[in-house]
C-alpha cells in the first residue's frame, strides 16, 4: 500500500512539473521564475515573470517584497529587449545597456531549455530558476 | 417657527451623532500610537500578493512575521520561494536557496530605510513619520485607513503612495498597500496576529 501510495505521489509529482512552463513561446502562456543575478561585488534576487502577450515576451523583474526592478519586453521578430521603470538604481544608460544586451542572451537560453547566462566580459551571471507551482503558493 | 426649532435640533443631534462616531485624525493617530508604544512583541502570518500591471497577472506569496522591541525582526516567505529577511538590531540577514548575507545596516542606507519601513508599517510607527510621508488618516466603517504620500526623493521614486489599514477593535495594522510608479500594487494581509505573546529568541538568530 505504501508503495502504491510513493508511486501515486510520484506519477502526480511527475506530471505537475511537466505542467510548468520553462519559457512561454506561445500566445497566452506564462513562466515564473526565482532570479539570482551575481555580479562580481555584489548580487541580487528576487522573482521573474514572463508571459507570451500580443506577440512578444513581457516580463517583470522584482524582489522578494514585491518592489520592482524593471518591466521588459523582448519581440522574438525584431530579436530587441526594451526595458521599461527601470529603477532609479539602476537607471544609468550603461547599465541599461549591459541589461537589454543580457536579458536578450538569457532570453536565447531560456528558450534553449537552460537556466543560466553568464556574461565573461562583465562578469555577471543570471540564474533563472522556474518556480514550482504550489497548490496555494501561485494565484492564476 | 416651531417647525424650524424642530429641524435645527433634528439636525444639531444628527451632527452631534455623527461626530460621537467617528474619531478625528488626532484621536485615530493617539490611539494607534498608545497601541505601538505598548507593543513588546508581534507575531502573524502574512499574504502578500504582487499584482503586475504590465503582465496583467499577480504572484501570492506566504509566509510569517515576527517581530520583537527593539530592532527584531523576522519576515520569513515560506511559499512559493523560500526567503528570511532578519533585521537583528544593525545586523541584517538574507537567505535565500542560493546565498546568506549579513549587512550591516548603518553602512548600507537603503537596507536601513528598507529595514525601518519595514518594521514602522508593521507596528504603525509609519504614521510618526512627518519627514518621510505627509500622512492622512480617515475613520471607514470598520477599520482606520492611513495614507501615506512620500516627501523624500529616492521613496517618490518608488512608491506612489503606502495605505496602512488598522483594525478597529485592537488599532493593529491588518494590511498594508504599496502602490507603486509604475502602476504595480503589493498587499500585504497580516492574519493570526498574536501580540505580546513570548517568541523563542532562536527566531532572531541565524541557523
Amino acid at each position: 500500500m505504501r508503495k502504491y501510495l510513493l508511486l501515486i505521489s510520484l506519477f502526480c509529482a511527475t506530471i505537475f512539473a511537466h505542467a510548468q512552463v520553462h519559457f512561454p513561446q506561445t500566445e497566452g502562456e506564462r513562466a515564473r521564475y526565482t532570479a539570482s543575478i551575481e555580479m562580481q561585488k555584489a548580487h541580487i534576487s528576487g522573482i521573474c515573470i514572463m508571459a507570451y502577450q500580443e506577440g512578444r515576451i513581457n516580463g517583470s523583474l522584482f524582489n522578494e517584497f514585491g518592489i520592482s526592478a524593471m518591466d521588459f519586453s523582448y519581440v522574438p521578430e525584431k530579436d530587441k529587449v526594451k526595458l521599461y521603470h527601470v529603477i532609479s538604481m539602476l537607471n544609468k544608460w550603461y547599465i541599461k545597456m549591459t541589461l537589454k544586451k543580457d536579458l536578450k542572451r538569457l532570453i536565447h537560453t531560456l528558450q534553449d531549455g537552460k537556466n543560466e547566462y553568464v556574461n565573461e566580459k562583465r562578469h555577471i551571471k543570471y540564474i533563472f530558476t522556474p518556480l514550482i507551482a504550489s497548490e496555494d503558493g501561485i494565484a492564476e | 417657527m416651531k417647525k424650524f426649532f424642530v429641524l435645527l435640533t433634528v439636525l444639531l443631534s444628527f451632527s452631534m451623532l455623527i461626530s460621537a462616531q467617528t474619531l478625528s485624525e488626532a484621536q485615530i493617530r493617539q490611539k494607534i500610537n498608545e497601541v505601538a508604544s505598548q507593543m513588546k512583541s508581534m507575531q502573524c502570518d502574512f499574504t502578500q500578493t504582487k499584482n503586475l500591471k504590465m503582465l496583467n497577472d499577480k504572484l501570492v506569496s506566504k509566509g510569517k512575521m515576527y517581530y520583537q522591541q527593539n530592532n527584531k525582526l523576522r519576515w520569513e516567505y515560506v511559499s512559493p520561494y523560500a526567503y528570511v529577511f532578519l533585521l537583528n538590531n544593525s545586523k541584517v540577514y538574507l537567505k535565500s536557496n542560493q546565498h546568506n548575507d549579513v549587512i550591516d545596516v548603518q553602512q548600507n542606507k537603503i537596507f536601513k530605510e528598507i529595514a525601518r519601513i519595514m518594521m514602522n508599517s508593521v507596528v504603525g510607527n509609519c504614521l510618526n513619520d512627518d519627514k518621510d510621508f505627509s500622512v492622512k488618516i480617515s475613520d471607514i466603517a470598520n477599520e482606520y485607513v492611513a495614507n501615506l504620500s512620500p516627501l523624500r526623493k529616492d521613496m517618490k521614486q518608488m512608491f506612489q503612495k503606502i495605505i496602512l489599514h488598522f483594525n478597529k477593535k485592537n488599532s493593529t495594522v491588518s494590511m498594508v498597500e504599496l502602490v507603486e510608479k509604475n502602476g504595480d500594487k503589493t498587499v500585504i494581509e497580516l492574519s493570526n496576529v498574536q501580540i505580546n505573546s513570548k517568541i523563542d529568541a532562536k527566531v532572531f538568530t541565524v541557523d
